[in-house]
């Protein structure tokens, strides 16, 4: 398959009779450029299981507020339209991202988690809207198991028998990666700039132009988590740190020190979240 | 002990109470440590969650996290900063309580 054919099979996604109905729902309603708060909060409080799941989601480690978050409202008033439609999808996904790969969905909550720390440490006005692009960061995984979901169990199948990175073995068996895909489906779905080109860049985050620092969370979000051994997103290897990075992100060791205590931290309450009941 | 949904289910994780069918049959008993296996019999009955204890399996001692640790970085760690990294990680492991 070349790359083009790959990618109008990967803007049809939504399309798939296996794409979970919630997802599909809620891309009907997000794909509308002008949607209100007030649209996107009825769609949810329509919706027990989405409340109750957008509710945990506030009151997780993700976000990290102070105090317990137990209405609607106030969970949307707090983060705002951007941060709201990002995490609706991550949550609509959830299931999808079990089944393409377990773990996933752990690897992309340590990874919202790790963006939102180090996005703090650098001062950045809306770290809650990174966070969502850390969460999000591997859909293009999720797109691919959803429309390919043969092949991509052979990508991952064979990642772990050679023991190479995922992306590698889904250059092989694709041509493309899950970066590539979800760049596409992002802009698809009319994510924001800020959501796609984390979302595209994140193991290439020299190419970001409009948001190169966000960019960079991301990347080196990722291989925090990763580092951390924290969830499973198709192989167990820590990549390497871009090296245009380093100086974007510009950390110092104490600074890191103190961003990795706070990492760990996290993902130990982010273990009981995890596991609790629904 | 935890309800935990079937989706969330690993391997490694002890059943706390033991999983019966409609007519009260036991089918996995409780202490069971869970195998892919049980997990994708699981998946395919009609129950949604089942008892398991703790949190998340055993913990780890130190020793047993930093080879781990060491295990992951075994593909970069020649490559710029991910000595750092990797030693910073370090030092966050062994500043751990416990
Ligand atoms: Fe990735
Ligand atoms: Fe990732």
């Amino acid at each position: 398959m070349d790359a083009r054919d790959i990618r109008s099979q990967i803007e049809t996604v939504d399309t798939l009779p296996t794409i979970p109905s919630i997802l599909r729902k809620l891309l009907a309603v997000i794909e509308k450029p002008k949607i209100s708060i007030n649209e996107i909060g009825s769609f949810i409080a329509n919706d027990p299981v989405l409340t109750s799941r957008v509710l945990k989601v506030v009151n997780s480690p993700i976000y990290g507020f102070p105090g317990r978050i137990s209405s609607l409202n106030q969970a949307l008033i707090l983060l705002g339209l951007n941060v709201v439609r990002g995490m609706l999808l991550g949550v609509s996904v959830f299931e999808a991202m079990q089944k393409t790969m377990v773990g996933l969905w752990e690897h992309s909550l340590g990874c919202a988690i790790a963006s939102r720390i180090i996005a703090k440490k650098k001062g950045l006005k809306e770290p809650e809207e990174i966070s969502i692009a850390g969460l999000l960061h591997d859909i293009g995984k999720v797109v691919m198991g959803l429309k390919f979901p043969d092949e991509y169990a052979l990508a991952v199948g064979d990642a772990q028998k050679s023991e190479v990175f995922m992306i590698d073995a889904e250059r092989k068996h694709f041509n493309i990666t899950h970066a590539d895909a979800g760049g596409w489906i992002s802009l698809k779905w009319n994510f924001p700039q800020n959501l796609v080109e984390p979302i595209e860049y994140h193991h290439k985050p020299h190419l970001s132009k409009n948001v190169p620092l966000q960019t960079a969370i991301v990347h080196f979000a990722d291989i925090m988590t990763r580092a951390a051994g924290f969830g499973f997103s198709g192989d167990n290897f820590v990549p390497a740190v871009h090296p245009s990075v380093w100086p974007v992100l510009g950390l110092s060791d104490a600074e890191l020190k103190e961003i990795i205590q706070e990492f760990e931290e996290s993902l130990g309450q982010a273990e009981d979240f995890l596991l609790s009941d629904e | 002990m935890k309800r935990v949904l079937i989706d969330r289910l690993k391997p490694g994780m002890k059943l706390a109470k033991p999983v019966v069918n409609d007519a009260g049959m036991i089918l996995i008993g409780e202490g069971t440590l869970l195998t892919g296996t049980h997990i994708n019999r699981l998946e395919n009955m009609s129950i949604s969650s089942v008892f398991v204890e703790g949190t998340s399996g055993p913990a780890k001692t130190k020793e047993e996290l930093i080879a781990e640790l060491d295990a992951r970085f075994r593909k970069t760690e020649d490559e710029p900063y991910m000595s750092t990294l990797k030693r910073i990680m370090k030092e966050v492991i062994e500043g751990m309580n416990g």
